[in-house]
């Protein structure tokens, strides 16, 4: 068996929904049936073998070619199973994922991961704005899993995030966790200005103080926290810095907001 | 000129009391003739033999217009997203479940067979809006009650004791002015009263400002619309809506009405009591049993079905209440100009949840109980208990009593247990349900040409196969003809026609106006003369609608 490919013959001037080519959705189709399906671009429909041409035969093993930038919810809802992108990838990757890994070799659009439960989300390069954040209408953003990103990651990271963890190897926009519920950011470059904006509760583990502090976040001194040295333990062999931490370095400058809401969201600056 | 034959097919046409007879109907220029004219050409024949027709399906209540549909819209951009239809060589692009573009539920509701489609709570204020969109939704026809009963004005002239005939004038004015067909009242006086903090009102408990009772409320404005003549009785949502306990208050309303025309809107939702250990229960054959008793007491049931829907209601006090089951957790509760009110709250009823597993059994208990199918309507109140959409899906749940048992046992077994439905063998025929759908809707709202085969009729056909499965039957009727065009062909729309809007003009004193016109003048955001809708508006806000006014017999 060989993996499924689904090759773009042009790369298409609108935003094409491609949700529906995940492991799960196409699981006991054959290739004729998967060509057969319609997607949605604007108000109008298409066929697959339209857009793609397609190989292989192993639909828990999909594999994206071409220029995938205007391509939108790769791999939204599934459950297990692979979805790689060779290359950068529209908004949406993995909305509401539920489990199975995507691997976006490229950058991301925005609101990557916005409601995923569990499963894991790969991208090398940078993610747009809004990544593991909720789409308007939407009470909570990412709800679960891990969302790994190798560059940077632009504004409002986070925005609305319930549970999960995400982990940034460059740097992070402004408002960063804004609006958090509960859940993990770790941002191993700069982040900008106002983390944390009308955070609820949550953690935010920073290397370096960002560039504008937001009033309602207050400093609560330098503190040892046990919890670090086994969360860094989870993280080892990750790609990335988060994967190579010292598991001892454990000591942090303890931040708490935001005051504006209830105030137990907590900012961590590693090295205290 | 155009002809059509529709040949050998089998009518059943309750309003004429034709019950599975093999008939040829002919349609003249958008209109049933009895027979062809000396040359007449027929320009288009459908051999129809073996098939079942009807005239097209008449939802009296459901709410397709309006503020809060489109606060319902604005709120669960989710249901848009995760609900696109594409656009095709006829139709239109357009997205939504539970509470579809106007574009998407003129579609659905011709694909189903339904050709008439009424929006029950009009805010006077907000008619001009609800019109648009009426007339923004293809191929039914529409039509709309306004809603009275907890407006200032209405409050005022009952505080001042004014004679019942200048209520009747202000009645009719509002009917005028809003182009509307009936008078709806929703929690009467309760929506004032929970302005003034009160969180819940009886039948016999005064507005804390007014001073004025529900049951005062009732009784004048079901005097009103009998004696404006005004065919659709009073459409009264009572007060107490969703409470445990509310099956007395519902049937205390209908002795309110003293024997005048009423009609008890989405009565599953008034139709519980507080037995059991959960205290909750239904209500359902105390209610049945009281319809099939007062001759003038009519109801369309509101019926559950399980999944996501949002409930849109002018009942802000029961919105309020409602507004901590919320599923997703989000909602809107406000205040119109002082007119009314509007809640707007996401729910999703869970088949194995207690509460609505027993709804889900109410409201079917209701409708199997209920002896005369003139007098019970087929509805799930759209969005409230369940999209339209859905309705297939109930005619069958009516229909198959093996379907419906098979139903029974997956739900939460205690509901199971608290309900009679396991024990009604009632399956309701074909002519029954072309009677609570088509001819009955048509009979209670005044529509003389529509409901129904006979010469003069507008030509609003359905030709269905017939199919033991009746979901499958009336989800996909095979030709749909709307005033004589034929729109849907196997469940698809084939043609896009702009439907009617269908009003009643009562007669009245326009004297009235010297008091409304100071009213508005002191107290409204827009003066009298814009409030009121002219036909010519109507009809062009409606995209060149036809305005078909119906007959008031005046009673007074």
């Amino acid at each position: 068996m060989s993996a499924l490919v689904l090759a773009l013959r042009n790369a298409p001037a609108q935003r094409v929904d491609v949700g529906s080519l995940n492991p799960t959705a196409l699981a006991g189709l054959s290739l004729a049936d998967i060509a057969a399906l319609t997607l949605s671009v604007g108000k109008r429909t298409v066929r697959v073998d339209d857009l793609f041409e397609l190989s292989g035969d192993d639909s828990s093993d999909v594999v994206f070619r071409g220029d995938c930038s205007k391509l939108e919810r790769i791999g939204a809802g599934m459950k297990s199973g692979r979805v790689t992108v060779d290359g950068d990838a529209g908004a949406y990757v993995g909305q509401g994922l539920l489990g199975g890994d995507i691997v976006v070799k490229g950058s991301a659009g925005a609101f990557c991961g916005t409601g995923m439960k569990r499963g894991r989300i790969e991208v090398t390069g940078d993610v747009a704005d809004f990544a593991g954040a909720a789409i308007p209408g939407d009470m909570k953003g990412m709800a679960g899993g891990l969302l790994l990103v190798g560059g940077n990651a632009g504004e409002r990271l986070g925005d609305r995030m319930r549970r999960g963890q995400i982990l940034v190897s460059g740097n992070a926009g402004d408002y960063c966790g804004a609006r958090m519920i509960a859940g993990t950011i770790a941002v191993a470059g700069k982040v900008g200005a106002y983390p944390g904006y009308l955070m609820k509760r949550g953690t935010l583990i920073l290397n370096a103080l960002p560039a504008q502090m937001l009033p309602g976040v207050v400093d609560c001194g330098s503190h040892r926290l046990g919890f670090l040295s086994l969360l860094y333990a989870s993280w080892k062999g990750l790609p990335g810095p988060f994967g190579a931490l010292d598991a001892s370095a454990c000591t942090v400058r303890r931040y708490m907001g935001d005051m504006g809401v209830s105030g137990r969201g907590e900012l961590l600056v590693r090295g205290g | 000129m155009s002809v059509i034959k529709l040949t050998g097919g089998r009518v059943i046409d309750p309003a004429n009391g034709i019950n599975d007879q093999v008939r040829d109907i002919y349609v003249k220029d958008g209109r049933i003739v009895a027979a062809l004219a000396d040359g007449d050409k027929v320009s288009a024949e459908y051999n129809v033999s073996g098939r079942v027709v009807m005239s097209g399906a008449i939802d009296m209540h459901t709410h397709i217009g309006g503020g809060k549909v489109n606060i319902a819209r604005e709120m669960l951009p989710e249901d848009h997203r995760g609900d696109p239809v594409a656009r095709t060589e006829v139709t239109r692009s357009s997205c939504g479940y539970c509470a579809p573009g106007t574009l998407a539920a003129g579609y659905r509701y011709a694909e189903m067979g339904y050709t008439s489609c009424f929006e029950p709570a009009i805010i006077p204020m907000n008619a001009r809006q609800a019109h648009m969109e009426m007339g923004d939704t293809p191929i039914v026809d529409t039509g709309g009650y306004a809603m009275l009963g907890s407006d200032d004005f209405l409050l005022r002239m009952l505080v001042a004791n004014e004679d019942q005939k200048s209520i009747n004038d202000y009645v009719a004015w509002i009917l005028h002015s809003t182009q509307t067909l009936g008078i709806k009242v929703v929690n009467p006086g309760g929506i004032s009263a929970f302005k003034f903090n009160q969180r819940k009102l009886d039948l016999d408990e005064q507005n804390a400002y007014y001073g004025v009772t529900p049951r005062r409320i009732i009784q004048t404005l079901t005097r009103a619309v009998h004696e404006l003549g005004v065919p659709h009785p009073l459409h009264v949502h009572a007060s107490n809506l969703g409470v445990a306990g509310n099956v007395d208050t519902t049937l205390a309303t209908m002795e309110a009405a003293e024997g005048r025309p009423i009609h008890l809107t989405h009565i599953q939702f008034h139709s519980y009591g507080t037995e059991g250990d959960r205290k909750f229960s239904s209500g359902a054959a105390r209610i049945a049993e009281a319809i099939n008793r007062h001759k003038n007491v009519s109801a369309d049931v509101g019926q559950v079905l399980f999944g996501q829907t949002v409930t849109a209601s002018g009942d802000n006090m029961s919105q309020y209440r409602n507004a901590a089951f919320a599923s997703p957790k989000k909602s809107a509760v406000m205040d119109i100009e002082m007119e009314a009110g509007c809640g707007v709250v996401p729910f999703k009823y869970k088949d194995q949840n207690f509460v609505n597993a027993l709804q889900w059994a109410i409201g079917l208990e209701i409708f199997l109980m209920v002896e005369d199918p003139w007098r019970i309507f087929l509805t799930t109140d759209h969005p409230n208990g369940a999209p339209f959409t859905t309705y297939p899906h109930l005619i069958k749940l009516l229909t198959d009593r093996s379907f419906r048992n098979a139903m029974l046992d997956t739900i939460n077994p205690d509901a199971k247990a608290m309900s009679n439905l396991a024990a009604l063998e009632r399956e309701y025929s074909l002519y029954e349900i072309a009677i609570m759908t088509r001819a009955a809707p048509a009979r209670i709202l005044g529509l003389t040409d529509r409901g129904h085969l006979a010469p003069g009729a507008a030509a609003d056909i359905v030709v269905y196969t017939e199919n033991a499965d009746r979901e499958r039957m009336f989800e996909k009727p095979d030709l749909v003809f709307k005033d004589g065009e034929l729109v849907v062909r196997d469940g698809k729309v084939v043609k896009v026609v702009r439907g009617n809007t269908h009003v009643v003009k009562p007669e009245f004193d326009r004297g009235i106006e010297k008091k409304i016109e100071p009213y508005f003048r002191r107290f409204h955001s827009v003066r009298m003369n814009n409030f009121k809708i002219s036909d010519d508006e109507l009809c062009e806000c409606g995209g060149g609608s036809k305005l078909i006014p119906h007959a008031c017999g005046k009673r007074s």
